[in-house]
């Protein structure tokens, strides 16, 4: 396995960001050796630079904000600003990011943010800034103010997915699964070979079938159900692939079986639409679903080796999906 | 000369710690030195202008577009593959509107671009200088004589490269003149430098001019309109197959034996 110090800690189990922000002290140490002590001119004959170690360094800063302790995440910060200087997007944005959840109350949020303004109006490309202040404007629950600061920069850089996906979850907490599915579609676009996209933009094309009824409703949930199965194309063990894939598949059993006529209005060769697929091809993938889902929970609850990547929650859903299911056939 | 007695020259020891030594020592600081100046020499890379972005980025997204269409439905594709088409006939995406229709600008006049050339210039010069001062240090000195012997044998092509500035015809390529030792130590450094600098060093001439040569820096200056509508040509011939048709029999197919 890599090394947990190089990854960047965004999506990582709050355990593993205690871990890290443990091992800071003892890697802040290790930087100060004989070596960088070295008085100037022979200082300059040897090199202690290197990629990984300022991209540790921010790994550990952020660990350290995740997991409350400021100092440290102070002391990473002070190291980096030293090294690549105040004006740096990055380092810009992850002063912010140190002022931003140091920031006690919504006032001194709003304090942060008119701070964000005024640095974008002597400069409005730094990315960064502008991405941190549609955070912000999230968390202090503006969210149509976060939409209008998102589609902004997106109209000016339209290949950045980050901001893609983030707009996309704003636009599914307001609802509108639409422009959140065009906002995923972006993502997919940009990064194709992305399984963890694929199976987001199947999730909300089901959670936006729940809404419809007859043919679209079956049209959406058959799109849902082939972006799991891209997802599982690209990782075969993709636990929330898995999920979504038996999700999908119970839901179209049911409307498959009950409403047969509703099946040949769907499939518009002018819009180009894929047809719905065939109820053997479905109840085949619930079954591969299902067995796939129990062996991973068995294993997983077992610690195999290889299988203990899972996250618990993810884990304890997933059980709960096959009970469901299991249930179902006892009555 | 039949090769079977091997060649004997007597050579002062002094010629190891006076030339061969010295000039690998020289070689490296010099290195060093280079890399140094050419870090002090660099300029910052100047921001790009918003306008100038969002030109490059629609670009790109096009591009994507083009690229990875199969990830989405047919539908999606058609609407997209309209609206950017539009947007670039109608030069939307321009960075400068007005100039639209006025051709190819003159690099000479834009002073980014002036900029540009002027930091290449800086970096010529940090490499040439050094350069050329050791090398005309070499020759006026050392010039002339072998200084080391190789400890294997070679064939008789290396002679070129091995006694260069040695006009003799019937020495054996074993023997390195002094010339030849700052060449070899010239191209051969980069580990070295590597060690003591790191990896993204500056200090060898030869890959930075490398890297030089595959940038023109006269190309970037294309007509943008021209790129744009070469562009959305190249979009509309794109012939859509959606990557998501028939994928659960390819799941099927290969997932059902493993399970």
């Amino acid at each position: 396995m890599a090394n947990p110090l190089l990854e960047a800690p965004t999506n990582s189990s709050p355990a593993t960001a205690i871990d890290l922000s443990q091992k800071a002290s003892t890697f802040i140490n290790s930087q100060s050796s004989w070596l960088s002590a070295i008085p100037y001119p022979l200082s300059l004959f040897i090199n202690t630079e290197s990629q990984e170690k300022w991209q540790t360094y921010e790994n550990l800063f952020l660990a350290c904000l995740r997991t409350g302790d400021d100092n440290t995440a102070y002391a990473c910060l002070e190291s980096l600003t030293n090294r690549f200087g105040k004006g740096n997007d990055r380092i810009l944005g992850l002063q912010g990011l140190y002022k931003e959840s140091t920031a006690k109350n919504d006032s001194e949020l709003a304090e942060v943010l008119k701070e964000y303004e005024e640095i974008l109006k002597n400069d409005p490309t730094i990315f960064s800034i502008r991405k941190r202040r549609a955070a912000v404007l999230r968390s202090m629950g503006r969210t149509s103010d976060a939409v209008t600061a998102l589609t902004n920069l997106l109209d000016q850089s339209p290949t950045d997915a980050e901001a893609w996906s983030e707009l996309a979850d704003l636009y599914l907490m307001l609802g509108s699964y639409e422009q959140a599915i065009f906002c995923l579609e972006e993502v997919v676009l940009v990064m194709p070979n992305s399984w963890n996209m694929q199976a987001r933009t199947g999730e909300v094309l089901y959670l936006s079938s729940e809404k419809l009824e007859g043919a679209d409703q079956l049209r959406l949930l058959s799109e849902s159900m082939r972006r799991y199965c891209r997802s599982l194309e690209l990782c075969d063990d993709y636990l929330r692939g898995y999920y979504g894939l038996k999700l999908t598949t119970d839901r179209l059993l049911e409307l498959l079986s009950t409403g047969k006529k509703s099946q040949q209005s769907s499939s518009d060769p002018v819009k180009g639409d894929l047809a719905p697929p065939s109820i053997d091809a479905v109840k085949k993938l619930n079954e591969l679903a299902t067995s796939k889902l129990t062996e991973i929970v068995r294993r997983s609850k077992s610690g195999e080796k290889g299988w203990d990547g899972y996250s618990e929650a993810e884990i304890i859903a997933a059980r709960e999906l096959l009970d469901r299911g299991t249930q179902k056939i006892e009555r | 000369m039949a090769g079977a007695a091997e060649q004997q020259i007597h050579r002062d020891p002094a010629l190891f710690y006076w030339i061969l030594l010295p000039i690998t020592v020289v070689m490296v600081l010099t290195g060093i030195l280079r890399h140094y100046l050419s870090t002090l020499l660099q300029t910052a890379p100047k921001r790009l202008p918003l306008p100038k972005i969002r030109e490059q980025r629609s670009l790109l997204r096009s591009a994507n577009l083009r690229m990875n269409y199969a990830q989405i439905s047919p539908a999606a594709f058609q609407k997209r593959r309209e609206w950017w088409i539009e947007s670039a006939r109608d030069g939307k995406f321009l960075a400068d509107p007005d100039a639209r229709g006025k051709g190819k600008p003159n690099p000479m006049s834009d002073p980014a671009m002036m900029e540009g050339m002027m930091g290449m210039m800086k970096g010529n010069v940090a490499m040439m200088v050094p350069q050329s001062l050791i090398m005309g240090w070499i020759n006026a000195f050392f010039s002339g004589y072998v200084i080391m012997k190789l400890p294997f044998p070679l064939t008789p092509q290396f002679k070129q490269m091995l006694q260069a500035g040695v006009g003799t015809r019937d020495l054996d390529v074993r023997w390195v003149s002094s010339l030849s030792w700052y060449f070899l130590t010239l191209f051969g450094l980069q580990p070295v430098y590597n060690f003591i600098l790191g990896s993204n060093n500056a200090a060898n001439q030869v890959t930075q001019q490398m890297a030089q040569s595959q940038v023109n820096p006269m190309g970037g200056a294309e007509d943008p309109e021209k790129i744009f509508n070469a562009e959305a040509e190249n979009l509309e011939v794109v012939e859509h197959y959606y990557i998501l048709d028939g994928v659960e029999d390819r799941l099927l197919e290969r997932l059902q034996g493993t399970v």
